[in-house]
């Protein structure tokens, strides 16, 4: 990483207004992505990985974000809303959990996967030819065909696959995807990571994984950042942390992952409450 | 896989023979007011405002096919040249109402809450007044007539709609896809107007189809009142409203009027249930897969 890379966040603080004043999610969390690169934000729901994920785009309104979002240099943090509307879908896209959830229901699956590149001055043709090619590189079948059915037309799996396809359209250099996968079925869900993967690589798209499956970071991720309470804990590359731990919270984390072949007659390893720090424990009423 | 192509195949062009009997049957009642409203005087077998004493308040027969009135105008000429006044001008305030509803509810909606508030009081005075008293009074301040009464309930109309639209729309703006639009730099307007609205909008065509019914009747109302359509006009509810006294002498000069503004009103309130059923995918195919 010598020249400058396309993501880096600095002490990015969240917090969100409350009943009782704002109350602070995410404490001082600094990522970087490389050009191309693949990091996988892990971490227990509540850890802050999403709302760190969802801030890089600026999603919620409500928030109050300090710190640096530098995307290619320019931070996002400081730019008006037309210019980070050009940035979100363009240069940054994101992909969210819920593959039926994130389409729009009274439209056509072409038109939503058209619309990034419509609303950039692309002509319908164009769009349509590119859009019907990148779905079909998705494993959608006939997608031409298909490009006018509606979402709920689609099975799971090949939603989500439509979903990469509106975020990717237009070409960003990097994809946020928050859990992605966790709607779907296990073999399901490992297509839709190879392909991911696969694309990200053609495009040289830089991939943040935000997910809480340890089970999938290891073949799709090559570096780690580990999330707790609104703090980053531990990043490394995947190899060293799977194999060597430094944090306790991580190495709970990995006990925690059910194997195959393992003793069936022992209870499963929990991350508990007395992993951690103190001061760590002390933030969790938040 | 190939039950899902097959089923594609007919997608688009199968919305209208799948209709229901029903539904069919007042999509083409509907439609054929409308036909009757653009030609319905120039069908017109007689006369409309033609005044014979001597024809006074025939009965139906081959000639009169809906009788005469008691001036003996032929109630079905009557009745056709009516088509022409009535429909047009429910439609015109259903369409204003629902315009200043949907704008005024959509920024109370998204505007925040200082705009909302003010907004909202608004309407609620709106709400408050019943709107045939509204509309008498603002038909006596602009004069009497079929325009003012247009007028009148154009501007009575709306907060109804805007109460509606405050509720769909803020239920649809925080839709996951409607941050997934924003995540893909899509403009405030065009989310608004390409995502929001038409996912609020549905509900509103169906009250919207509902309230014909109920226009068709006030502007009869204040046509009765003499506030609305002037004598002589074969506007049906001012008809029915002149031969109301005559009733037991010729029911048909009331009936066929009445008859016509029922046929309307149902056939438009299967119309709202049609429209709903075809602006939204996940009914119109069936059970989603």
């Amino acid at each position: 990483m010598t020249d400058t890379p396309l993501l880096a966040v600095r002490d990015l603080r969240v917090s969100f207004p409350g009943p009782e004043g704002p109350v602070e999610v995410v404490h001082g969390v600094d990522l970087e992505l490389a050009r191309g690169a693949k990091v996988a934000l892990v971490g227990e729901s509540g850890s802050g990985k999403s709302v760190t994920a969802r801030a890089v785009l600026r999603l919620d309104a409500d928030a109050t974000l300090t710190g640096r979002i530098e995307l290619d240099g320019t931070d996002l943090l400081t730019l008006p809303p037309r210019r980070m509307r050009e940035v979100r879908g363009s240069r940054a896209g994101l992909v969210f959990q819920d593959p039926l959830a994130s389409l729009n229901p009274v439209m056509t699956i072409g038109w939503q996967i058209t619309q990034p590149l419509v609303i950039r001055g692309v002509s319908k043709k164009v769009a349509r030819r590119r859009g019907v090619e990148l779905l079909s590189r998705l494993g959608v079948r006939d997608a031409g065909r298909r490009f006018d059915d509606y979402p709920h037309q689609f099975s799971g799996g090949m939603r989500q696959r439509v979903v990469i396809a509106i975020a990717i359209v237009a070409e960003p250099a990097l994809l946020i995807a928050d859990e992605p996968t966790t709607a779907l079925d296990v073999r399901v869900q490992a297509q839709v990571l190879r392909l991911l993967h696969e694309l990200a690589d053609e495009r040289d798209m830089a991939v943040l994984l935000i997910t809480h499956d340890l089970g999938i970071v290891a073949g799709f991720a090559e570096r780690v950042v580990v999330m707790r309470h609104g703090l980053a804990v531990e990043s490394g590359p995947v190899e060293e942390i799977y194999a060597a731990p430094r944090h306790p919270y991580t190495r709970a984390l990995l006990a925690a992952v059910p194997r195959i072949g393992g003793d069936l007659s022992r209870p499963l390893a929990t991350v508990g409450p007395a992993v951690g720090t103190a001061e760590e424990e002390a933030v969790e009423p938040s | 896989m190939s039950a899902g192509a097959k089923e594609h195949a007919g997608a688009r062009r199968r919305v209208l023979p799948r209709v229901p009997v029903v539904e069919r049957a007042a999509v083409t009642v509907a439609v054929a007011m409308v036909l009757l409203a653009a030609v319905g005087p120039l069908i017109a077998p007689h006369d409309p405002y033609a005044v014979d004493l001597s024809r006074s308040l025939l009965p139906p027969s081959g000639d009169h096919w809906f009788g005469t009135d008691v001036s003996g105008r032929d109630v079905l000429s009557r009745v056709l040249s009516g088509a022409r006044i009535t429909l047009p001008a429910t439609m015109i305030v259903i369409v204003t109402a629902a315009l200043i509803g949907t704008v005024v509810g959509t920024v109370a909606a998204l505007g925040g809450k200082v705009v909302d508030e003010v907004l909202m009081r608004v309407t609620d005075i709106g709400l408050s007044l019943p709107s045939i008293i509204l509309a008498l009074g603002l038909a006596a301040a602009l004069g009497s007539g079929l325009r003012s009464a247009v007028i009148a309930l154009s501007l009575t109309w709306w907060p109804g709609y805007a109460r509606l639209v405050r509720t769909l729309v803020r239920d649809v703006k925080d839709a996951e896809y409607v941050d997934a639009a924003r995540m893909l730099g899509v403009s405030r307007t065009r989310l608004v107007l390409r995502h929001i609205l038409p996912n609020a909008l549905n509900t509103l065509y169906v009250q919207t189809t509902l309230d014909v019914a109920a226009v068709m009747l006030v502007i009869s109302g204040l046509s009765f009142v003499g506030v609305g359509a002037q004598v002589p006009s074969p506007e049906w509810g001012a008809m029915i409203a002149a031969a109301a006294g005559d009733l037991t002498g010729g029911w048909w000069a009331v009936a066929f009027p009445g008859l016509a503004i029922m046929l309307t009103a149902i056939s438009f309130n299967l119309l709202g249930d049609w429209l709903r059923v075809r602006n939204d995918p996940t009914i119109r195919e069936g059970a989603g897969r």
